[in-house]
C-alpha cells in the first residue's frame, strides 16, 4: 500500500524528548513504517516570533532528501506575512503551507485572514490547519494552549466556502460537529481515536476525505500507520486514506 | 506476536461500537485481527458515575461475570470495587466474583483518590485473595480533580504502602514521564499502556526506568484503537524479547494465565 503521511516535522520539541532527526533520518524512520513519502514542517516554527528562520532550516533540511516534500509555516497575524509567503514560494517549489491559529495566538476566524487565503488561492496553493499538537491533558505544565476550538474551524470555513482545507491534529468528535455542515476540509487521522476508528468514521464520514497522518515525531509513527494498515475498510477506502487523497489534494 | 490485553472495556454503554447489545463473537473476532489472544475484562466502571454504590457494583461485575462465563478461554475478569463502600462490602463482593472462575484481579476506578485511607479495605481484599489491583491513574498537573482521580505519586504510595499486593498503574500515556519516575524502585508496581495517544517515546522511558518486565500492554478497547496501540509498542527501538514481554509474558505471569 502507498502511503503518503500528510502531519510530519522535524526539529526538536522543547517538552518531550522526541528525536530531532535530519532530513535523511526521517525520511528513513518513515520508511520503516512503509511512508516513502511525507509533507514536513519545521516545529520550530511553531514557537518562533517570526516563522522564517525555522523555515529555511526546513528547505536546507529536506532539499536533498527524496520523499520529504517541504509545507512552511505561515504566521498570518504578523505584518509580514506577504513576506513569509514569497520567500517560501520563492525557495519552493512547495504545494501548501500551514497555520497554527492557537500557537501564533489569532483566531481562525478572524476577518484579517480573508486577504491570506486570497494570496494563497492565488498562488495555488493548498492549505493546512494544526488543531493541536498534543493531547491537552498532558502538555507541559505552564503552557496553556488549547486546541482551535470547533466555534473558530466553524467560522472559518462558513468564510470560506470556495476554499477546501485539510484540517491537521483534529479529533474525531470535532469532525463529527463539523461534517454535517461543511464539505470545504478535510481531516487527517493522527488524533483520531477509537476501536476501529476508520470503520466507524467511514459511516458518516466519507474516505475522499481523509487523510493519513501520524503527526511523527511527537506521535508514534507506526502506531498510526497501523491504524489504517489493519483497518477494517474496504481496499478502496485505504488506498483514498493512505495516498490518493493527499496526491489529489496536493497535487503530488 | 501473541497479546494479552489488559486493559479492555467489552461492555462498554456509553459506545455501541460492537453493536447492541454487545457481541461477545465480534469483540474476540476483532482482538484476534490483531493477534490478541486474551483480554481482561475491567468492566463498564464508569455506568453509574465515580462512586458507584453496593447494588450499582454488582450489576456492572454481573456483565463481566456474563462475559467470563460466555467465553472464558478469552476473558478473564476484574472485580470493580469502590473502597469507600468499606471493608464488608467489598469483602462481600469479591468472595461474590471468586465464586465464579476467571477473576483474577481488582479494578478501580475514580471513587477515590488512590492515597484515601479507604484503599486499606481494597489492599486486605487484594492480600486475602491474592490479587492484583489495576488502579486507574492520571496526572493530576493539569486535570484538578485530585478528589476522584489518583495521581501517578499517589498509586506509587497505595503500592509502597502495600508492598505485599501488585499494584497496576494504568494509563502510561495520562501518568506521562513523570509517572514512570513515581513507580521507580517499586518491586510490586507494574504501568500498564493503555489510554491517550500514541505519545513518542514513552514507552522506552518506562522500560529504562521500571524495566520491560514491568511493563504491560493495554489498549483501553473501546476507547482506543488496538492498532495503534500494538503499533507504538512494535515502533520501539526495544528488544523482540522486550516486546514480547510487554505485549504478552508479563501479565501471562502477573495473572498466573496458561494460555498454550
Amino acid at each position: 500500500m502507498q502511503l503518503i503521511d500528510t502531519n510530519v516535522n522535524l526539529g526538536p520539541w522543547p517538552f518531550t524528548p522526541v528525536p530531532d532527526r535530519t532530513g535523511p533520518e526521517l525520511a528513513a524512520h518513515l520508511a520503516a513504517s512503509g511512508v516513502r513519502r511525507a509533507l514536513v514542517s519545521h516545529l520550530g516554527a511553531v514557537f518562533q516570533p517570526e516563522p522564517m528562520v525555522t523555515n529555511r532550516k526546513l528547505f536546507a533540511a529536506v532539499k536533498k532528501t527524496a520523499g520529504l516534500l517541504p509545507v512552511p509555516v505561515i504566521n498570518p497575524a504578523l505584518a509580514n506575512w506577504r513576506e513569509q509567503l514569497a520567500e517560501c514560494l520563492a525557495a519552493g517549489p512547495i504545494r501548501a503551507v500551514k497555520i497554527f491559529p492557537n500557537y501564533h495566538n489569532y483566531s481562525l476566524g478572524a476577518r484579517k485572514l480573508d486577504a491570506f487565503m486570497a494570496a494563497i488561492a492565488d498562488a495555488g496553493l493548498r492549505l493546512i490547519v494544526n488543531v493541536r499538537l498534543e493531547d491537552e491533558r498532558h502538555k507541559y505544565f505552564a503552557l496553556r494552549i488549547k486546541g482551535v476550538p470547533v466555534k473558530q474551524m466553524d467560522a472559518f470555513l462558513a468564510r470560506n466556502p470556495k476554499h477546501h482545507v485539510l484540517f491537521s491534529g483534529i479529533y474525531k468528535g470535532e469532525i463529527d460537529k463539523l461534517a454535517p455542515k461543511y464539505k470545504n476540509f478535510s481531516a487527517e487521522i493522527a488524533f483520531c481515536e477509537i476501536t476501529n476508528v476508520l470503520e466507524v468514521m467511514l459511516r458518516t464520514f466519507p474516505a475522499r476525505r481523509l487523510m493519513l497522518g501520524t503527526c511523527t515525531p511527537l506521535l508514534s509513527t507506526r502506531g498510526n500507520v497501523d491504524k489504517l494498515r489493519c483497518a477494517h475498510i474496504p481496499a478502496g477506502a485505504k488506498a483514498l486514506i493512505g495516498a490518493d487523497n493527499a496526491r489529489r489534494f496536493f497535487k503530488l | 506476536m501473541r497479546i494479552i490485553d489488559v486493559h479492555t472495556h467489552p461492555v462498554f454503554r456509553g459506545l455501541s461500537l460492537f453493536g447492541k447489545p454487545t457481541s461477545l463473537n465480534r469483540v474476540i473476532a476483532h482482538g484476534r485481527r490483531h493477534n490478541i489472544v486474551h483480554m481482561i475484562v475491567l468492566g463498564d466502571v464508569l455506568l453509574y458515575g465515580a462512586t458507584p454504590n453496593a447494588e450499582q457494583l454488582r450489576k456492572i461485575n454481573n456483565d463481566t461475570i456474563r462475559v467470563v462465563k460466555a467465553r472464558p478461554d478469552y476473558f478473564t475478569g476484574f472485580i470493580y470495587l469502590n473502597p469507600l463502600l468499606g471493608e464488608r462490602a467489598n469483602m462481600a463482593e469479591a468472595e461474590r466474583c471468586l465464586a465464579v472462575p476467571g477473576f483474577r484481579g481488582i479494578k478501580l476506578e475514580i471513587a477515590n483518590n488512590s492515597s484515601h485511607p479507604a484503599m486499606r479495605h481494597v489492599a486486605k481484599v487484594a492480600r486475602t485473595f491474592n490479587l492484583p489491583v489495576l488502579q486507574h491513574s492520571w496526572s493530576t498537573t493539569n486535570i484538578k480533580d485530585r478528589q476522584h482521580q489518583s495521581d501517578p505519586a499517589d498509586t506509587a504510595l497505595f503500592a509502597r504502602r502495600n508492598p505485599d499486593v501488585k499494584v497496576i498503574m494504568a494509563h502510561l500515556t495520562g501518568i506521562g514521564f513523570r509517572g514512570v519516575l513515581e513507580a521507580k524502585g517499586l518491586p510490586n508496581l507494574y504501568i500498564d499502556t493503555s489510554g491517550g495517544y500514541p505519545e513518542e517515546y514513552l514507552i522506552e522511558f518506562a522500560a529504562e526506568h521500571i524495566g520491560a518486565d514491568h511493563v504491560l500492554y493495554g489498549s483501553d478497547l473501546p476507547i482506543r484503537e488496538n492498532s495503534c496501540t500494538i503499533g507504538r509498542i512494535l515502533d520501539t527501538k526495544l528488544s523482540a524479547a522486550d516486546k514480547q514481554k510487554m505485549l504478552f509474558g508479563n501479565t501471562a505471569r502477573l495473572l498466573n494465565l496458561n494460555l498454550n
